[in-house]
């Protein structure tokens, strides 16, 4: 029972961690991290979903059944939840690479901005005034920032 | 009957193959795409047709559920199954410069969105949902430029972030059940899922597979995507992509999730989202941003249709889904060239009349000026929705009414633009490349065809909804020993 509910707060707590970090990160590798552990606490939640103590593994050697089995449902998905996991994130880092490159900056509302101003040069017009952007930042001013 | 697997199998197999045959020979490595995608649209379409209004499940590798995977094909699944298959034909992004990833990656799309709409098996739609959301960041990137790639890591951020809730939810499903095939959810879930789980469940899959369909508070994604990809991309996610996650969204609540509270929530989130969609578009000032922002309001309006309870809510937000599929995409082909500000569009008509003469007949539609579909498919909403004796369903009407008559100011501010006198310099920038003009008057004319064949097809959708919403059918399909 105690252990049922260690892990249980475990998942919540991970999942929680996870959007917060999300949520107020403002570096994108911090962001992604928040992303990796809310990552980490679904699928402990979901092995959790018919998780049995003391439940040996499914595999039946030499026609010995064990008593308690663990669902290895459960298992296989979460395998396929962690392989989606890694790929999606490897891809996001190589493109956060390229983001810092290109603006010398991870900061996301550095980013935001850089790329709502290329967007709206590329369309030809102008930024349209908001209470959240500085109106006097310019792009360079904004890559400093971000950098120091 | 298992030959429907294909429509899967076969784009996956030609996307594997792809890279090595454009090596022996450019030529066949540029056909084998766009070949395979008619075969498989064909072999969708013939199956279609022997459907008739019965519906099929089959289990893979022949290992019945609850052990197997069952895909299953009623004629909503197939219908879409081919919407995305000829969809991603149509606006093919394997054109131009390093076509073979391009290529590769339309045809996994075009496979993974196949295998969305035929799922029957709960994980089985979140990893084709996740492949749907690998290929979609490659697209998008596709371009190039540093702004796409930012734009593509916010994105990932917001759908990495939304399908970790839906696995939530998924989770939470399976915690209550010990199931994930559809069929078998929808038999226990009166027993199991009628409670506080099965709605935090429901929204967690409602904001995870939200994320794709636009839905309100999980869309910031959409205006600087559907800005910074190639316009192509963008016409194939906001008509086809976006309409698979509704599908799986529509099934869940069809199926499994019966609670009024959810269909309360969607509902207004759908209201929130037309309004704001509307509003955002009516600010905007360049074409690309206004046709995403308006993409989210008529998202908006698929989610209040369908939050209406029972087949009626099928039909019309079915009405609407189909409409707007073939609509945006024709719209996006045309922004291709006239994405930048509205203001330099002045005259375009000029260099392009049947480009301006097809975005007023896209326009028309989508306001909803009658005799178009897009009048059928908005008054059917409107009924539907006068039909219901909650408050809440009165606001959602008028929603979709001041939603229309924001329409009707920004997008006829454009035509005005059009067909306005140019300021006297010459436009060559805005005519449009054959390709692209090709596919939208294709899109246009199957529109106008729409217009004549109302009745038939109207009397055809609410057959596929009547059939959608029978779950107890559904059941027997799968599982042909189990009781209704």
């Amino acid at each position: 029972m105690h252990t049922a509910l260690i892990l249980y707060t475990g998942a919540f707590g991970l999942i929680v961690i996870g959007i917060a970090g999300i949520v107020l990160s403002t570096h994108l590798i911090r962001i992604l991290f928040g992303v990796a552990l809310l990552e980490a606490g679904t699928n402990l939640l979901l092995l959790l979903a018919t998780w049995q103590d003391g439940a040996a593994a499914p595999i039946i050697v030499a026609g010995r059944v064990p008593v308690l089995m663990a669902d290895p449902v459960p298992q296989a998905l979460v395998l396929t939840a962690i392989v989606i996991g890694v790929g999606v994130l490897a891809l996001a880092l190589s493109l956060a690479l390229r983001v810092q490159r290109a603006y010398g900056t991870l900061d996301i509302r550095a980013v935001r901005q850089r790329m709502e101003q290329a967007i709206a040069a590329e369309a030809g017009v102008e930024l349209p005034s908001s209470h959240d952007a500085p109106v006097a930042v310019g792009p360079v001013t904004a890559g400093r920032e971000g950098q120091s | 009957m298992n030959r429907l697997v294909l429509l899967v199998a076969l784009p996956l197999l030609a996307a594997f193959l792809l890279p090595v045959i454009h090596r022996v020979s450019a030529f066949a490595g540029r056909w084998v795409g766009p070949l395979t995608l008619v075969y498989t649209a064909a072999l969708g379409m013939f199956f279609w047709s022997q459907l008739g209004d019965g519906a099929v499940a089959i289990d893979l590798g022949g290992f019945r559920p609850p052990l197997g995977i069952s895909l299953y094909a009623d004629q909503l699944a197939v219908l879409f199954a081919i919407a995305v298959t000829l969809g991603t034909l149509l606006l093919w992004p394997g054109l131009g410069a390093d076509s073979v990833r391009r290529s590769t990656l339309a045809l996994i799309l075009a496979a993974s969105g196949s295998g969305l709409a035929l799922s029957g098996d709960l994980f089985n739609i979140y990893v084709f949902y996740e492949l749907l959301a690998v290929v979609s960041y490659g697209l998008i990137a596709a371009s190039g430029t540093a702004h796409a790639h930012a734009a593509t890591l916010r994105y990932l951020i917001i759908s990495a972030f939304g399908a970790a809730l839906a696995l939530t939810g998924i989770a939470l499903v399976y915690q209550a059940t010990g199931t994930l095939n559809l069929a078998q959810l929808a038999q226990l879930a009166p027993q199991k899922l009628d409670n506080l789980q099965g709605l935090a469940a429901f929204v967690l899959l409602l904001i995870g597979f939200g994320v794709k369909a636009e839905l309100f508070p999980v869309n910031t994604w959409v205006p600087e995507v559907y800005a910074t990809a190639p316009k192509r991309v963008s016409g194939l996610l906001a008509g086809v992509v976006s309409k698979l996650a509704l599908l799986v969204i529509v099934r869940l609540l069809v199926l499994i999730f019966h609670q009024p509270e959810a269909l309360h929530i969607m509902l207004v989130l759908g209201i929130l989202g037309v309004l704001s969609g509307e509003l955002a578009a009516w600010r905007a000032r360049d074409l690309n941003r206004m046709l995403a922002y308006s993409s989210i309001g008529q998202l908006g309006i698929m989610f209040i249709a369908f939050a209406i309870p029972g087949a009626a809510g099928v039909y019309a937000g079915l009405a609407v889904a189909l409409h707007h599929l073939i609509v945006k995409p024709a719209l996006f082909l045309l922004a291709e060239r006239w994405g930048g500000s509205l203001d330099a569009l002045a005259g375009a008509a000029r260099v392009s009349p049947l480009g301006a003469a097809l975005f007023t007949l896209l326009s028309l539609s989508i306001i909803g000026v009658p005799p178009l579909p897009g009048f059928w498919a908005k008054l059917l909403v409107l009924m539907q929705l006068a039909e219901q004796d909650s408050g809440l369903y009165l606001l959602g009407a008028l929603a979709i009414a001041a939603g229309a008559a924001l329409e009707v100011n920004y997008l006829f501010r454009v035509a005005a633009l059009l067909y306005q006198r140019p300021a006297g310099r010459p436009l060559p920038a805005l005519s449009h490349h054959s390709a692209d003009i090709v596919v939208a008057s294709l899109l246009g004319t199957a529109l106008v065809t729409g217009t004549f064949v109302i009745t038939p097809l109207g009397a055809h959708l609410q057959q596929i909804a009547s059939q959608a919403v029978d779950s107890g059918r559904y059941v027997q399909v799968v599982n042909p020993g189990e009781p209704r």
